[in-house]
């Protein structure tokens, strides 16, 4: 197995376009480490990215917030402007593992991870968050929910890497939060996830909204049906009603030691309208 | 091929605790191997390699990471600091080491460095941090011995200057043994292989049950270029251990057929890079998978798995008196129902290890244990040896909790070192350690309790089918300690017990604190809440009015005249139960999704072998220069045995603890104080500590012909006795020595006095009994079934508490257990064998708990004391339920009570209304 840690995204692309055999490129390692320890990849070349300099920028753009793929959780949290901007996103990320965890793991990996139950993926998915994609044939942008195509399958070809994240900058009177269901307290994989951005016009009619749903299919959901339930109201107990109600007629998850599948459904719902009052509540103070 | 990728990679250079180093190793490698193997950084401890547990934390940068998910690669040019460097350089660490000894936070040791690291980078940011930024910093460290609460403590009193004070019976002085753990000098089963010691992995079959064949071993052994295989041809004794005579019957290589998911069939021994590197998928055997059951209701439809075990019962237990039925007839109310718990693991943050090096003709094993005189025995059948040519040198313990009394890792590299002439070493993996290790006896239980009208309990009838798994480790101890303890601790005149341990495919069960009577508890706590409720009587006040007295027959016959000290934990709980129940009102009255509920439960747990002789023996000597040593061979398995054990010692012979010196466990030189279980050593090893203590002073008093209240004081070669006549000097010199090692000695034993139990179960099991109550406070959310727990208040009757601090240690830890036997913890052999599928409790789970200490004394415990390890979590989950009814109206009978079985509950109560009440 060779290990490289180039310096550019220039030469993490090429070392990943011009190598044979099962290639990985790597940011925190915490999912990919683990998985390589039990066996289940057995990789002929890892590409570090931490030691990509451009990898670790946080930067405001005229549109949005632009996130490095190698910022690990922690800083992204302790991040003023994140925090102020994208409550949804900083509150899942922060979910991800421990601070242990956090010091090393990235947003990005948490997507390119692609599993269902991943917690930052739901919120960006609600913030309407746009990944960068940089690759053999030059960078396009691709909205986060077309990354993930099936549990550990992206849409990323060979050589290509995500090299930051767009958050956008949202209107006034707009708010977004997530929340995820586990059994334990912490450090425990999603049962369900839901993140909620909102707008809302100066009368406090709901104008704009988008729903992810996590760890109830094989990849994280856009529900749109959860969204219309929600614009064109005032994000009332009716609104509220139909949009849990989207959420659980959303969900095809699985039975497993965590939940089982009609716990998931209704959990699906309850959540998501747990996580609109707190959207609500911020759009209504922005 | 990875070898010669590594050859043309430079090494990494790091700083590690201020100094410059390199380190050549593969760059892919993970970050808390390259630091314990090659850079010899063992402080930095591998509980799972999968970033669940936060052992092997440690500081890049200033950041708390875990190494586990680090690749040595990734540390090009970083700073890196550890435990021990932390601790010698930094005066945080410093300062919260002696925070963590004054509050007891570090009991095993394991997660301590973890714990510790994590803190400093805490403590660094901001010197005062509150509690919730405290639990957010340790929130990926898991620790199992400690319930988390101490070390909250230690870290938020990190500076502090309040001294433990230092004393015998009675003070709740720090442990003995506490500074290794905090400054990372600790080593652990896995830190005590020399450098380039062979290491060993098993095969393990990956059904169920399955017959096998082995293949070409020799091309393999080649093709790899092992230095050893061994199978069960290799195995020179008698192929088969146990922990109960007459039930040895588990194989240390499965013989042509396996009978649980990773059970070895072979071993391979190499060096280590060559031994880490093969996937031993590729080892030659085949497997048939055979029909199997995992479940005791399918045992008997698969062929008997032991001879002479019909239908695959391993054996059954039984306590009657008086006519249970009858009075179950006549009874005003009846309670009943049908209640069920899962395999729980013990997940003990330290993995079985074990290293072994043959000495002329005898084997010298290193390991981490609970028992290592049973160690001994096992391992000199395996070999075919005596038992003297085998020596067991424990080393530290990272948490055992039953699980580690069994033989698991020492027989495989006591044979290869043995075979090969040189040192090998074994680690388990976490996934083998949950797969293969003992696990609580997963239990189905039906009960039926009458009371009469004034809230009197006439009678009950209990059955308990306990999975055994596939061997019978400690299961025949399950099966009889049972029906003695499924009464709890209440006047129950009329009373039949029936338990069968039933041998599946699955791992064994065995002993894992209290031996079943939590799961029995299980079962009388809620039933005890139905009739309380059913007439109408305050739940705390139906238990008190029930409880035994001194002189109440218990339901064995057996009656104490002096120390049943159960009525005393329900009144000192009284106030509790009160303000919890008015809390809980007020909170309720405001409605919401949100509720609040209480639940008390009550427990008993007899202390040591159940009618069986399990003696103890502690030796000690003073040597010619003026040392008092004291040769201490009960495990110190975190619980605290080292200290509690000096304490009693010091007292009886009446010199200041600290002046003595322990010579742990080693059987060559240290005897026998029976195993670390069933709450028996602060009893029995500390009556035989004083014992021997008394008869040390009582030859001291003879020498100085004085009366009993001298005062003795040793060192500078002397002996000096004190009394109202003046001062005596006694020059070790001039005595005649004992013996070569020691002027004075004195060996003493204790064996705690039990009578057999007749056909009937009818007898006196125990010499005593340790019992306690627990009230649980917590919320219920309805609409999504979690639970937030509050508060814990656990009363314990001790008897007498030997070390105060220490009490509160082992309730804090045992309720923790409690609280994930209640709310989140099954074993699923092949679905949860990692510590992120099988959840133990973090520190966000473990509320506040209150330890209420009660002092009944007791007839023959040390200076009163009674036992106490296994009692502390056997009300927790009984309680917690009791609480999740009394807070939703929902009676969660099958454990775990996840989130989505009291969602269940809650829904199935709310549409069948006859269930209402
Ligand atoms: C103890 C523990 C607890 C955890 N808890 C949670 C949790 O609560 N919630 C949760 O969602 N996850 C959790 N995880 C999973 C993991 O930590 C997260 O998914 C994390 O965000 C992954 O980030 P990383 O940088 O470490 O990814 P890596 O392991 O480095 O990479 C993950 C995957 O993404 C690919 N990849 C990484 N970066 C890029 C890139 N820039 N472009 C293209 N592909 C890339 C890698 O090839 C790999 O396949 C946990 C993991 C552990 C070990
Ligand atoms: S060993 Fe690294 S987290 Fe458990
Ligand atoms: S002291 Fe924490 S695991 Fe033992």
């Amino acid at each position: 197995m060779r290990f490289e840690s180039p310096a550019t995204v220039a030469e993490a692309v090429t070392l990943l376009n011009e190598a044979t055999g099962t290639v990985y490129p790597m940011a925190g390692g915490t999912d990919l480490l683990v998985r390589l320890r039990s066996g289940f990849v057995e990789p002929d070349l890892i590409v570090d990215l931490k030691r990509i300099d451009a990898l670790h920028m946080i930067v405001q753009e005229a549109d949005g917030l632009r996130v490095g793929a190698a910022v690990p959780s922690a800083e992204l949290n302790e991040h003023a402007d994140a925090l102020a901007g994208w409550p949804g996103v900083c509150e899942a990320t922060g979910l991800i593992g421990s601070t242990q965890v956090q010091g090393r793991c990235t947003m990005v990996g948490n997507l390119c991870n692609a599993s269902p139950a991943a917690d930052s993926v739901p919120a960006l998915v609600a913030a309407g968050a746009i990944a960068r994609v940089v690759g053999p044939n030059g960078t396009r942008d691709v909205p986060v929910e077309e990354i993930p195509t099936a549990p550990g399958r992206t849409s990323l070809k060979k050589g290509e890497i995500i090299e930051s994240v767009l958050l956008p900058t949202k209107p006034a009177h707009s708010g977004e939060a997530y929340l995820r269901f586990i059994p334990r307290t912490e450090m425990d994989i999603a049962v369900v996830g839901v993140g909620i951005s909102l707008t809302l016009d100066d009368s406090g009619i709901c104008t704009d909204a988008r729903v992810g749903l996590g760890a109830v299919a094989a990849t994280v959901l856009l529900v749109e049906d959860a969204a219309k339930a929600l614009i064109g109201t005032k994000v009332d107990d009716a609104a509220l009603d139909a949009l849990a109600a989207a959420c659980s007629a959303a969900a095809s998850p699985i039975n497993d030691k965590r939940g089982t599948i009609e716990f998931r459904v209704e959990i699906a719902g309850t959540l998501a309208r747990r996580a609109a009052k707190i959207a609500l509540a911020r759009a209504q103070q922005n | 091929m990875a070898l010669t990728d590594i050859d043309h990679q430079p090494g990494i250079s790091f700083s590690l605790n201020g100094k410059p180093v390199r380190v050549d190793g593969p760059p892919s490698e993970r970050l808390s191997y390259a630091l314990r193997e090659r850079a010899g950084t063992r402080d930095v401890k591998v509980g799972c390699d999968a970033g669940d547990c936060g052992a092997c934390t440690i500081l890049i940068d200033g950041n708390p990471v875990c190494a586990c998910t680090t690749a040595l690669g990734q540390v090009d040019g970083a700073v890196i600091e550890t435990q021990a460097g932390l601790f010698a350089a930094d005066p945080i660490a410093k300062d919260l080491a002696a925070s963590f000894q004054r509050h007891q936070a570090a009991q095993c040791g394991i997660c301590t460095p973890g714990m510790m690291v994590s803190a400093v980078a805490l403590l660094r940011d901001r010197s005062k941090p509150d509690q919730a930024a405290v639990e957010d910093a340790l929130g990926g460290v898991l620790c199992r011995c400690t319930g988390y609460r101490k070390i909250i403590d230690a870290v938020m009193d990190c500076g502090g200057t309040t001294a433990n004070p230092v004393g015998g019976v009675g003070t709740p002085m720090a442990r003995v043994d506490g500074l290794p753990k905090v400054s990372g000098t600790e080593r652990f089963a896995d830190d005590v292989a020399a450098e380039g010691t062979l290491v060993l992995r098993l095969v393990r079959c990956p059904h169920h049950r399955a017959g096998f064949e082995l293949g070409d071993l020799d091309a393999y052994k080649l093709r790899t270029g092992l230095d050893l295989i061994l199978t069960v041809a290799d195995v020179p004794g008698d192929n088969r251990f146990g922990v109960i005579p007459g039930f040895e019957d588990q194989p240390i290589f499965a013989d042509g057929e396996t009978r649980f998911k990773g059970e070895a069939v072979a071993a391979v021994v190499g060096s280590a890079d060559i031994v880490n590197a093969l996937d031993l998928t590729e080892f030659p055997v085949t497997y048939t998978p055979l029909p199997h059951a995992l479940l005791p209701k399918d045992a008997a439809g698969i062929g008997d798995m032991h001879k002479g075990r019909d239908g695959n019962v391993m054996c059954r237990g039984f306590v009657k008196r008086g006519d249970a039925s009858a009075a179950l007839q006549s009874a005003a109310v009846v309670a009943e129902g049908s209640f069920s718990t899962g395999f729980i693991e013990h997940g003990y943050i330290e993995p079985e290890a074990a290293v072994a090096r043959r000495v002329g003709d005898r084997i010298e094993v290193q390991c981490c244990t609970q028992a290592p005189v049973m160690n001994q025995d096992g391992i000199a059948i395996l070999m075919g040896l005596p038992k003297e040519s085998v020596r067991i040198i424990p080393t530290a313990v990272g948490g055992g909790f039953g699980s580690k009394l069994d033989l698991t890792a020492q027989p495989y590299v006591a044979l290869a070192a043995w075979v090969l002439n040189k040192p090998v070493r074994v680690t388990y993996s976490r996934i083998e350690s949950i797969s293969t290790s003992t696990k609580r006896h997963p239990s189905e239980i039906t009960m039926r309790i009458g009371a009469d009208a004034d809230g009197t309990i006439v009678g009950a009838e209990f059955d308990g089918i306990f999975n055994t798994g596939a061997y019978a480790s400690w299961g025949p101890t399950v099966a009889n300690r049972v029906p003695i303890h499924a009464s709890g601790p209440y006047k129950t005149p009329n009373y039949l017990a029936r338990s069968a341990g039933i041998h599946t495919n699955t791992a064994p069960s065995g002993a894992f604190r209290g031996f079943g009577v939590p799961q029995s508890a299980l079962a009388q706590e809620p039933l005890y809440d139905d009739l309380a409720d059913a007439l109408g009587i305050d739940r705390l006040e139906f238990r008190r009015r029930n409880a035994l007295r001194n002189g109440d027959p218990t339901v064995t016959g057996q009656v104490f005249e002096t120390g049943m000290g159960i009525v005393e934990c329900f009144d000192v709980l009284e106030p509790h139960w009160k303000r919890a129940l008015a809390d809980a009102a007020t909170a309720n009255a405001k409605g919401g999704t949100v509720r609040r509920g209480v639940g008390i439960a009550g427990g008993w747990y007899g202390c040591g072998n159940t009618s069986l002789s399990n003696p103890s023996t502690i030796r000690a000597g003073i040597t010619l220069d003026g040392h008092v040593v004291l040769h201490q061979g009960a495990m110190d398995i975190g619980q605290g045995a080292n200290t509690v054990i000096a304490q009693i010692f010091a007292t009886a012979l009446g010199v200041p603890v600290d002046g003595i010196d322990i010579v742990g466990p080693d059987t060559d030189v240290t005897p026998d104080a029976g195993k670390t279980s069933a709450s028996r050593q602060t009893f029995v090893t500390g009556n035989a500590a004083r014992l021997c203590g008394e008869a040390m002073r009582a030859r001291i008093l003879r020498l100085a012909n004085v009366s009993g209240d001298a005062e003795i004081s040793v060192g500078d070669g002397a002996i000096r006795v004190r009394d109202d006549g003046g001062e005596r000097l006694f020059p070790l010199d001039t005595l005649t020595p004992d013996n070569a090692t020691y002027v004075l000695e004195s060996v003493e034993s204790y064996d705690p006095p039990t009578l057999p139990l007749d056909e009937n179960g009818q007898g006196v099991p125990y010499a005593v009994f340790g019992t306690t109550a627990q009230i649980a406070e917590l919320e219920v959310d309805l609409e999504l079934g979690t639970v937030k727990l509050l508060k814990i208040t656990a009363a314990h009757d001790v008897g007498k508490a030997i070390n105060p601090l220490l009490v509160e240690g082992q309730v804090q830890g045992g309720v923790a257990q409690g609280i994930g036997l209640a709310l989140m913890e099954e074993f699923l052999p092949g679905r949860t064998e990692n510590l992120h599928d099988y959840l133990i409790p973090t520190v966000g789970d473990v509320p506040p708990i209150e330890t209420l200490i009660v002092e009944s004394g007791d007839e023959h415990g040390p200076y009163g004391a009674k036992g106490l390890g296994e009692h502390c979590l056997i009300p927790t989950a009984p309680a917690i339920l009791n609480a999740i009814k009394h807070a939703s109206g929902a009676r969660v009978a099958h454990l775990p009570a996840t989130p989505d079985r009291v969602r269940a509950a809650i829904l199935a109560q709310t549409q069948s209304p006859s269930a209402k009440n």
